[in-house]
């Protein structure tokens, strides 16, 4: 457990969006664990936080929920991703492209570049 | 857009009441997780407890979830807010006292504060008041004759404010306006009814335009008014249109005589326009400057340069500059006063270089009421604000006592884990209930305090354009009056009250003899005491100086005298007439059964009015600009002195033998014969007014006792004064000179004084006035006694209303010191009880107690003193006759807080040697 990050403050929201729009509806212990295997099982994400966040996200519309059935017949909470929702994932990987490129170029300056 | 949609969310979960869909949630997570672990090959029991692990802490992450669906913070305040008030519920008498005291403090306070708003802060009700710039820094009244005036030209004549208008172009509009306003007898010549006498000012025709408002009906004045030629036309105030005329609106293009004249209506001022300034006299008839000539007739001021009786108001135009506006105004007087060198005397022309004006903001027009009501409001707003301290240091004390109280369940729910903020939050929720309670009540006392001082600090016949009802900045005042106190008594306790130490809730609480807390609530006790002795010795100065004031000798008698008040020059009297008049007045008056003798005379003392002349002397020079060479003078009918009972001391009154053709006599007062004949007998000298060559003018034939006349000065000695014959008259050069002895003719005082046990009634008065001239206008009736009183009136109202604060905080000390013994008391309950058990007697327990009380009062009181003695010194400009530093008041001051506190503590004191031991130790 030590050795596993949690996750980076403010991404989570864009992980769980991102999750719903690949993988579908999805119930909160299932985005958990996607989002711990697509990280290959370098992030652990705490419950703590996601759910608040979910609780967040569907007050803002980007998400909804409903009642469902799991695929070993538990009943348990589906989040589907919203139209605002699907906005609101291009804005943010837009953005988070943009921030990552830009850090991408800073980390990878040389000193002789800028002579 | 996203947050406005979660809030809404927030809201409708906040109203609806939450589900319980994140515990059915959680439970799905760890039983999923559980799942996925047996099928890791766990056994069910170990992949239980390894899913529940793994998912954390699920009560905290529960409440965070439901926390977030709705809002927190307000939800916590709701919640605050509802176990507060039942909080309060269950301790009514508490939350009563609290509530009443706050609403006496904040009511107080407030109550001074909207006269402070509306008499120091508020700006004229007109636009943009910051662009007006009045000239003269001192506001200046009346009139002014010559053309020196020194350093700060506050008067101007026509002619130097028509100069200075159409030279300086900084200005939109500089308006000008008769200072000292006028009466006049105002008739509707439609209906044909008696005048009657309204006030009214002669304002420039841009005065209104200056000013930048539009009438409510017809038209107000135009610079085209204002012009010798132009027909004679008047505005009306909104309040004479409303309460005379009923608002009809035919009075506008109505024909109306004023002073006799025909004048038509053309238009009434906005209603909450009150003229130039805030004043117990508002105008009620706004005349053309143009038009003063025709009213006035000879005695008019319009065509004098050397007659100063205009004050000017102007706005600028924005984004001028005021410096430089001023610096031009300055070269502008200067060339104007050079253009009258000729008609200047030489003492004029030396002084020449030294005149000058000053140009400040005028958002408030001429402050004369600010300068006569400023000070006493500070006073008053400091003593509502120690009481309200007063107030706030009682309820800090109730408060940590309610804390102390709830100590154990303070330290139970510290150690269950609540945060302190919480209950930080709780505790000031609570305070600010009371004070906003406390502060809504307020507002009521408030209007009735409000109203109340209106009332008898304003003792007019019109109305005074102050409000009672609160207005929006009192209002706002109110508010944070309200939170300020919620925070001064409600913050120490509510942080004190959470450092408890959670392990107090398992040991008994109430064990030890020391309580944390106990300290502060002796301080507050102390500084309580201290300016409550402060506020009882002020007020104890201003009533000696109130009882110094009204006990003094003023020289003539009061009892059974009636003043009436008459205008004969609004009946359109000429001089010649006049005497024949007051003969007429004074036999119709003595007919009356029961008066004793009646007279009449310019004015009366303490009437308000002042006439003042440099007296010139046969033989001597003419004095220096600088000396000191003023005398109040007062024409008189024979039987003047006499009627007011001011004794003749040396030679004779004046009698019916001295007529027009006679030689012309005065009679001086002691202090006049003191100033100018210190070593001399009086009797038979000469002296006269309005010039040196007038020196051997008048003949002194009697010296009375003084009498004082002016309603201010009250702490100097009388002045010197002289009266003069209505009979007589002299025939100056001057124009000044005599405008002034014409005017000086029309007297407005008649005095009646009753036969000892009769009574003259003012019906019957009226009637005799009515059978001499039905027209003649009656401003007022009163008897001596009214017309003195009112001089007092301010002074008493403070000392009355100081008097009132210093009672209450003395009420207030009384019941923080009852109330901290009796605490102190019960805390200490079984400590005396062992006290007792082992030997103490009744008698040092109840000295025990009272020591402990007596030694707080007088630490108190020893800061209270200095306190008492600087209070004193700031009154200083407020007393008279009184030393500020009077030991005497101090010392009944602090002598009357020790009695209370020693009266105060007796109870708890009693009640503690009465305590059975047995009893004192099963209590715990």
């Amino acid at each position: 457990m030590k050795d596993k990050a949690d996750v980076r403050h403010g991404t989570l929201a864009l992980m769980v969006l991102k999750t719903l729009d690949v993988l579908g509806p999805q119930h909160g212990f299932g985005i958990a664990r996607r989002i711990e295997q697509i990280s290959g099982d370098l992030l652990s994400v705490n419950q703590g936080t996601l759910y608040p966040l979910l609780l967040k996200l569907e007050q803002e519309g980007a998400i909804a929920s409903d009642w469902g059935c799991s695929e070993n017949n538990r009943r348990a909470r589906f989040y589907r991703l919203t139209r605002n929702g699907k906005k609101q994932l291009q804005a943010e990987t837009m953005e988070w492209e943009q921030t990552a490129s830009i850090m991408g170029r800073f980390l990878a300056m040389k000193a002789e570049g800028l002579r | 857009m996203k947050h406005l949609r979660r809030l809404f969310s927030q809201i409708v979960t906040m109203i609806r009441g939450r589900d319980s869909r994140f515990d059915e949630e959680i439970e799905a997570h760890i039983a999923l997780q559980a799942d996925e672990n047996l099928r890791a090959g766990m056994n069910p029991q170990e992949a239980r407890r390894q899913a529940v692990l793994k998912f954390g802490p699920v009560q905290s992450v529960r409440e965070n979830c439901r926390a977030e669906q709705g809002l927190p913070f307000a939800e916590s305040l709701l919640r605050d807010t509802r176990r507060s008030l039942r909080r309060l519920r269950n301790s009514p008498g508490f939350t009563a006292t609290a509530i009443f005291t706050l609403a006496v403090g904040i009511g107080a306070t407030t109550s001074i504060f909207s006269l402070v708003h509306a008499v120091l802060l508020q700006s004229l009700p007109v636009p943009h008041p910051d662009q007006l710039y009045r000239i003269g820094k001192a506001p200046k009244c009346c009139v002014n004759g010559g053309y020196i005036e020194g350093g700060d030209y506050g008067l101007a004549s026509d002619d130097l404010y028509t100069h200075l208008r159409d030279h300086t172009q900084g200005f939109k509009e500089l308006a000008a306006f008769d200072s000292g306003g006028t009466f006049l007898g105002v008739m509707d010549a439609r209906s044909g009814a008696a005048a009657e006498t309204y006030f009214g000012e002669y304002v420039s025709g841009n005065y209104f335009t200056m000013f930048g408002i539009r009438a409510i009906a017809g038209r107000l004045l135009s610079a085209g008014d204002d012009h010798a030629g132009a027909p004679p036309v008047a505005v009306m105030s909104y309040r004479a249109w409303r309460d005379q005329y009923s608002r009809d609106q035919s009075v506008i293009g109505a024909l109306f005589r004023i002073d006799g004249k025909p004048f038509t209506i053309v238009g009434v001022a906005p209603p909450s326009f009150y003229g130039h300034s805030l004043s117990n006299l508002p105008p009620d008839f706004y005349l053309p400057l143009a038009t003063e000539p025709l009213v006035k007739g000879d005695s008019s001021f319009l065509r004098k340069s050397d007659v100063a009786w205009l004050n000017m108001i102007g706005r600028i135009r924005p984004g001028s500059s005021v410096a430089g506006i001023e610096a031009q105004m300055r070269v502008e007087l200067q060339d104007w006063l050079r253009t009258h060198l000729s008609e200047m005397s030489a003492s004029e022309r030396v002084q020449l270089p030294q005149q000058s004006l000053n140009l400040v903001p005028g958002g408030a027009g001429m402050t004369f009421m600010q300068l006569q009501y400023g000070d006493w409001l500070w006073i008053l707003m400091v003593s509502a604000a120690s009481v309200l301290l007063i107030v706030c240091i009682n309820l800090a004390n109730l408060m940590l006592v309610r804390g102390m109280d709830r100590r154990p369940q303070t330290s139970l729910s510290l150690a269950l884990g609540v945060r302190r903020a919480r209950l930080l939050q709780e505790s000031l929720t609570e305070s600010l209930l009371l004070s906003l309670a406390g502060g809504a009540a307020g507002l009521g006392v408030a209007f009735l305090t409000t109203r109340m001082i209106l009332h008898l600090a304003f003792q007019t016949t019109t109305e005074v354009p102050i409000a009672a009802v609160p207005s929006l900045p009192v209002l706002g005042f109110a508010l944070v009056l309200s939170v300020l106190t919620c925070v001064l008594f409600g913050a120490a306790p509510a942080w004190l009250s959470t450092r408890v130490n959670p392990i107090e809730a398992l040991r008994g609480a109430n064990r030890s003899t020391k309580h944390s807390g106990s300290r502060l609530r002796k301080a507050l006790v102390v500084g309580q005491v201290a300016i409550s002795v402060a506020l009882i010795s002020s007020s104890g100065l201003l009533l000696l100086t109130l009882r110094h004031l009204e006990r003094q000798d003023l020289g003539f008698e009061q009892d059974r005298r009636t003043v009436i008040n008459i205008d004969p020059l609004l009946a359109g009297y000429k001089p010649e007439q006049l005497n024949s008049l007051y003969r007429r007045i004074h036999d119709a008056l003595a007919a009356l059964p029961g008066t004793a003798s009646v007279a009449s005379s310019l004015y009366t003392p303490q009437s308000g009015d002042e006439w003042d002349e440099t007296v010139y002397f046969e033989g001597k020079s003419a004095p220096g600009p600088d000396a000191d060479s003023g005398a109040g003078w007062a024409r008189v009918t024979p039987g003047y002195f006499a009627a007011l009972g001011n004794p003749v001391l040396k030679g004779r009154p004046i009698t019916d033998e001295d007529a027009a053709q006679s030689r012309h006599v005065a009679v001086i007062n002691e202090a006049f014969a003191q100033k100018f004949f210190a070593n001399e007998d009086p009797i038979g000298k000469h002296f006269g007014k309005g010039g040196p060559t007038y020196g051997g003018d008048y003949e002194i034939v009697g010296v009375t006792k003084d009498a004082r006349f002016a309603n201010y000065n009250l702490d100097k000695p009388i002045a010197a004064f002289f009266y003069i014959p209505e009979a007589q008259s002299t025939a100056y050069k001057e124009s000044m000179a005599a405008s002034t002895e014409l005017r000086s003719h029309f007297l407005h005082d008649v005095v009646v004084e009753a036969r000892p046990g009769a009574t003259v009634t003012n019906a019957m008065l009226r009637s005799a006035f009515a059978s001499v001239d039905p027209s003649l206008p009656i401003r007022q009736i009163q008897s001596l006694n009214q017309q003195v009183s009112t001089t007092f009136g301010q002074q008493r109202l403070i000392a009355r209303l100081v008097s009132l604060f210093g009672m209450l905080s003395l009420v207030l000390a009384a019941v923080g010191l009852y109330g901290m013994m009796s605490y102190d008391l019960a805390r200490r309950t079984s400590e005396i009880g062992v006290r007792i058990a082992l030997g103490a007697n009744r008698k040092s327990i109840f000295g025990l107690i009272l020591r402990a009380a007596m030694t707080l009062a007088l630490l108190g009181l020893s800061l209270g003193i200095p306190l008492a003695v600087g209070a004193g010194r700031l009154l200083s400009s407020q007393l008279y006759g009184v030393n500020p530093r009077d030991p005497i008041v101090v010392i009944i001051a602090t002598f009357a807080l020790a009695l209370t506190a020693f009266f105060a503590t007796l109870g708890p004191a009693f009640r503690a040697a009465s305590i059975s031991p047995a009893e004192a130790v099963r209590t715990e």
